[in-house]
Order: structure tokens, then sequence, then C-alpha cells
């Protein structure tokens, strides 16, 4: 084994100078007990400055579009595809970031997606497309597909049931744009209310237990 | 296995010790734990998956994952099957992710050695080195089983753990033995005075009888809002290239310590410590206006409060030393560390301690917070806490395996991710190991407190694992030569 004199300790590994003082060591080198690992830039760190610069630009850009009124008329082609973009790079932000979890990642998006589609709707002189038609038919989508998969993929329910319960009650809130006259036609919300009641009438008699148990651990005190 | 509850039924809720490693993990102190065994041979890792497989059934603990719910971190079953890997990552590297749902532990093997990691969420070291002892144990026989015939046989792999059908229950999700020991009752039953609670506990135990203690600190907001004319020294340094607990072993005769210890009338633990202050005050040159240097001490509160649980289960003791303030010799200071210590880590004192603790715990007020402001809230706890820490120390003790394992290890150590320097103490064989970890570059200190052990006559031998790029590059020169 080897030595370092001035420390007067042995040293295991092969040490050409003494990891405690920097002294040159004598003696013969002996196998290290711990492996000698190479540096490791988090790869993490690099993605998360990557995820939040995003997100500065994507804010920044829903935020410039202010500045141009709708009477632009003009720029009517541009803009919607800076949206397009912009919206497009947030929803594979999202879908990438929330992929361990089907269900949560639907909410995410279901939620995102609909908010562009306001602001849109907003931007473009509110014609009330984005509640009318966008919303219902967004939430009503993402019930049917959930209430799919979870059966196909025979997806594990505890996991995913209070965020596939969150999308079922996203889908009542288009009753309410009815009840406030917010929209051109009734029948997307109708229909993706009703879509919404027969998923909790299903998610209640095949998952009630479940349901419980998952809320009374999420809400333990 | 089979069990009567489908496995996903099965969860608790996490105890507030645990909590606090959740909220103060941090990029370089990730609050993973390492437990290790050194064969006298190469490891096997075929047979050593084997013995994790074994051992696994025996802890459903150990099956558990870490989830989130709104108020509560909380502990679920899972299905998950560990396998054991070479060691391809520096010590203790992070082991919980949020948002992913894996063990909470990892078994790696490296030439001689069998590593155990863990984040300490699940478990403290005792709980550790049950699971270490029963895998040592699993593989040793298995080898040996192997070695006598080559056709596979049934092998009886009595755990070292004594597991009748009671501990094996206690092995589970069920038991926090603070809530065991510490929390009232029923509700609206009025909390049993600590002292006449713990005096009934330690009932056997001398100490015991000993009234309110003199030395005893304030705790919580009292510990946060410390007069600061008692300015605490806190190493500085350069922190490791990737954030990586930078882990130096020395290992010596156990024989040699525990001797200069008893010639100084103290336990190891605080002659040791001693040595710690010692060396940080040699190596930092100039303690300049912060002149008292503090450690904290964990202490296993099995010792006083029977329990199986392998879960946390420890309380921490804070000692400290003033420099200039009289006799600053070795000898002096591990005595007056250790007259700090004996009382403050005894069973009426732990159990006051905790009892105002849980009684924090389960206010009203504090229960309904939800779970994310209450990481915030201990992670300034926390923060708190460590302004008035220099050091860490932390000694598992002497070990001893039931054989055929006994005779096949040699020394068993454990490392600990660091927010600050800190040894980790163990013997086992008659090899006391000191295990050194920081999220610092620097090994000053360790220098200085190598050098008053071989200054002593002690043989001491030194083990680093490489973090620099200097060190690295100097290993794959000596690799490639
Ligand atoms: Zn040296």
């Amino acid at each position: 084994m080897a030595r370092c004199e001035a420390c007067n300790v042995e040293i295991e590994g092969s040490w050409a100078h003494c990891p405690l003082c920097g002294n040159v060591v004598t003696g013969s080198p002996a196998p290290s007990p711990l492996p000698a690992i190479p540096l490791s830039f988090s790869r993490r760190r690099i993605l998360r400055a990557l995820f939040l610069i995003s997100l500065a630009i994507i804010l920044a850009s829903f935020a410039a579009q202010l500045f141009f009124s709708h009477e632009f008329a003009n720029i009517g082609v541009a803009r919607s595809i800076w949206l397009g973009l912009t919206a497009l790079w947030l929803v594979v932000l999202t879908a990438a970031r929330k992929r361990r979890n089907l269900a949560k990642s639907t909410v995410y998006l279901v939620i995102l997606v609909s908010l562009i589609c306001v602001y849109w709707d907003f931007l473009t002189g509110w014609h009330g497309w984005a509640l009318t038609y966008t919303v219902p038919i967004l939430c009503a989508s993402a019930i049917v597909a959930l209430l799919v998969t979870v059966r196909l993929m025979r997806i594990e329910s505890g996991e995913h049931i209070v965020y596939s319960g969150l999308t079922v009650l996203l889908g009542l809130l288009p009753i309410g744009f009815v009840a406030f006259g917010w929209v051109t036609t009734p029948w997307p919300s109708i229909i993706c209310g009703a879509l919404s009641l027969v998923a909790l009438v299903i998610i209640q008699v095949f998952g009630g237990r479940a349901v419980r148990r998952e809320l009374g651990k999420r809400l333990h005190l | 296995m089979t069990r009567e509850t489908p496995t996903r039924d099965t969860w608790v809720r996490l105890d507030n010790a645990s909590n606090i490693f959740l909220a103060a993990r941090t990029e370089s102190d990730p609050k993973v734990f390492r437990v290790v065994a050194e064969t006298d041979h190469e490891v096997d890792p075929l047979i050593l998956q084997d013995a994790l497989d074994h051992t696994y059934d025996r802890y459903p603990l150990y099956h558990a994952v870490l989830r989130r719910g709104i108020f509560w971190y909380y502990l679920q079953d899972s299905d998950l099957r560990p396998a054991v890997s070479p060691e391809n990552q520096h010590t203790c590297a992070p082991i919980y992710q949020s948002d992913r749902r894996n063990l909470l532990f990892r078994v790696v093997y490296h030439r001689r050695r069998i590593t155990l990691e863990i984040f300490h969420a699940l478990s403290d070291g005792t709980g550790a080195l049950w699971f270490l002892t029963d895998l040592v144990g699993a593989y040793i026989r298995l080898r040996e089983a192997g070695e006598q015939q080559d056709a596979p046989t049934q092998v009886d792999l009595p755990s070292a753990h004594p597991t009748d059908d009671v501990a094996d229950a206690a092995l589970g999700l069920v038991p926090d033995s603070f809530a065991h020991y510490f929390r009232r009752r029923n509700r609206g039953e009025a909390i049993p005075d600590e002292v006449e609670a713990a005096r009934e506990l330690g009932a056997s135990r001398p100490e015991a009888a000993e009234p309110r203690l003199p030395g005893e600190r304030p705790a919580g907001l009292g510990r946060l809002l410390r007069p600061l004319e008692k300015r605490v020294y806190r190493v500085q340094g350069t922190r490791t290239p990737d954030n990586r607990t930078r882990a130096v072993e020395l290992t010596m005769p156990a024989s040699e310590v525990l001797a200069l210890a008893r010639a100084e009338g103290v336990a190891v633990t605080m002659y040791l410590t001693a040595m710690f202050f010692e060396a940080i005050r040699r190596s930092a040159g100039d303690l300049g206006t912060a002149r008292t240097l503090s450690a904290s001490v964990p202490v296993n509160l099995r010792q006083f409060f029977p329990s199986m649980s392998p879960r946390n289960f420890f309380a921490t003791v804070r000692v400290e030393h003033t420099y200039g303030e009289g006799t600053d010799d070795l000898g002096s200071i591990s005595r007056a560390l250790e007259a700090q210590f004996r009382p403050l880590a005894s069973a009426p004192s732990l159990a006051r301690k905790l009892g105002r603790l849980i009684k924090l715990e389960t206010m009203p007020l504090l229960r309904i917070i939800p779970r994310p402001l209450k990481d915030s809230i201990l992670r300034l706890m926390n923060w708190g806490n460590n302004r008035g820490l220099t050091v860490a120390v932390s000694n598992l003790g002497r070990v001893v395996l039931p054989e055929p394992a006994e005779s096949r290890v040699g020394r068993m150590l454990f490392h600990v991710s660091a927010a600050r320097p800190q040894f980790c103490a163990m013997s086992h064989g008659g090899l006391l190991t000191v295990s050194f970890t920081s999220p610092f570059s620097e090994t000053g200190h360790i220098r200085e407190f190598a050098r008053q052990l071989t200054e002593r006559g002690v043989d001491v031998s030194v083990a680093a694992a490489r973090v620099t790029e200097a060190e690295l590059t100097e290993a794959a020169l000596a690799g490639a030569a």
C-alpha cells in the first residue's frame, strides 16, 4: 500500500499525491475500494433552464399580441401563424413534462389549450367561437379519450382517478357558459355537459371505492 | 407473496421527522445515506441478487414508494422489484425524484463491497443496518451453499433481525414509533406529563430519575432566535464540481481509539467529536470572532423506547465548545462535551423534546396547512437550525453479524450526504472506520483529524473517492497505464 510520510497514513487506491495533504506518496498503489466516477454535469439542470427560457418566450409572445389591435387586418395571417406556433410549443412542453401521468397531462392540456383559444378569440375580435365550440369539444373529447384509454390500457385507477375526475368536472363548466349566455349556439356545451354527467355516473359506479380511497389518502389530515 | 388486500391499498403517512428530509434535500445533499459491508472476496452479483430477492420479501417497508398528498407525503406499497447494480454513481447520489415512482433504496457492489443506499425519509441508520445485515447474511449463506454443491439447493435463510410474527408485522408500513410513544392517545385527552411518562418508560435507567435538566436548550423558535454573541463557526469551502458528496474514509484499529477515549474517561463518540472540533480549528487557522464550534449528534431512540420498526426513530442532540474560554486541550474538550451530551441523550430529556415536537405536529392549525407550504416552513426551520451548526457526527457503534457472515466480512462503514462537514463512525471486526463527508472539495479538516490520530500512535489508512477534475484525470491516466 502507498504511504504519505507527511500525514503518516497508508493510502488505498492509486494516488500519486496524498488525498489529504497533496504531498507525493511513496510505495506501490493498492486497488481502491471506491470507484472513480466521471463528473456528471446534470442534464436535468440544462433541461430545466431550456424549459424556463421557453416558457418566458411563450408568455412574452402571448403578451406581445396585445399590442397588435384586431383592427390591424393585414397582420391576420401572420398573427395566426405566430399564435399557432407558440401554442403548439407550449403544448409540447407540457406534454413532455407531465408525460408520466396520462390523466394529469390531459387535465393540464385541456386547461392550457382552452385558455389559449379564449385569448385568441379575444384578440381577433371576440366572436365567441372559443367558448361555443372549442372548449366544449375539447372537454368532451378529453373525457371520451380518458374513458377509452383507462378501459383499453387497464390503467390502475388509483393513480389516475383524481385527474380523470378533474377532467369530468371541467366538462361541466360549459353548462355555465350557456347559463350566462356566453355562447352563440348552446348545443356543443349541452352535449359536453351531458357526457360529463354520464362519465361521472360511470366513475361512481365502477370506481367509487377507488375514488374515495384515493381522496382519503390525498386529503388525510 | 400473498397478502389479504390488493397491495396498493396499503399506505401510511410520513412522520414529521421524515418530512424534514423531503423539505431540506438539495442538489448537493439529497438526504441519502449508505451502509457498506466489505467481504473477503470479490462480490458475485448473481448471488447478491438472489440474496436481495430473499431479503426484500421480508421487509415490506422497502417495497414502498413515496407519494404526495395535499397535506402530507405518504408511503405506499408497490409491486416493484429491486435489482443489484455495479457502483456507477458517486456516493449518496439522489434516489427520490418527485413524480417518479421508484423504490427508495438501491443495492450496489464494487470489488469486495456490498452497499445499501437509502433515501433518509424511508429509514434511519439502525433500520438500514438491519436490512444490510440480513442481506449480507443471506448472501454469504447462499455463496457457501453454492461452494459445497454445485446444484442449487434450498438454503435456510434466517433473519438476524428478530422476526417472529409480531416483528414481521412491525417491519411493515404501519408503525410510526414517534406516534406510538409521544402522541396523545385520544383527542381531548390531555398529554400525560412527559416527565412522568419518561420515568415510566425509562424506569430501569438511573438517569430517568433526574429532574429538569439545566443544559437543555430551547427548541423551535427559541433556537432560531439564539443570541448572536456566541457566534458559531461555519466551515466555508469550494463546492465539488458536480455537487457530489466528497467522501474520505479513515480506517483504524478500534481498540486503539477506544483506549485513547478511555484514558480521557469519555465515550468514543464524544472523543472523536472533540477531535473533529480541534481538526476544524487547526485547518481554519483562525476562527475569528466565531469561536464556538457545535455538532449535532443523532441518538437512536430504540435504546430508550423499544421499537422494532425500521422507520426513522431518532432524535438529534446538540453539543458545543467555545475556544478561548478556559482549557482547550483534547481531553478537556471531550470531557466537557460528554458532560453536555449525557443528560441530553437521556430518556426523560428526549421524551420531553419529542413530546413538544409531536404536540406541534398535531396542532389543528398546522395540520391543515397544505404540504408545499409545510415544506417551506420546514425548510426555513432547517435553515435556522443549520446556522447554529458547525459539523454533524454520527456513530452507529460496534456491529456484530451472525455467523457465517461475521467471519467473512471485514470492515463495515457508512456515509451520509452532507450539508456541512460530517463524519460517520462504525466498527466491525476490530476495525473502526470514520467516514468524512462534505459538500466541499477541501480535505484540510480530515488531514488534521488523521494527523491527530497518527500523532497518538494510531495506524490509519485512508480511502478517498475522487471528486475533482484533476483527481479523476489522474485515475484515468493510472488506469490507462
Ligand atoms: Zn498526506
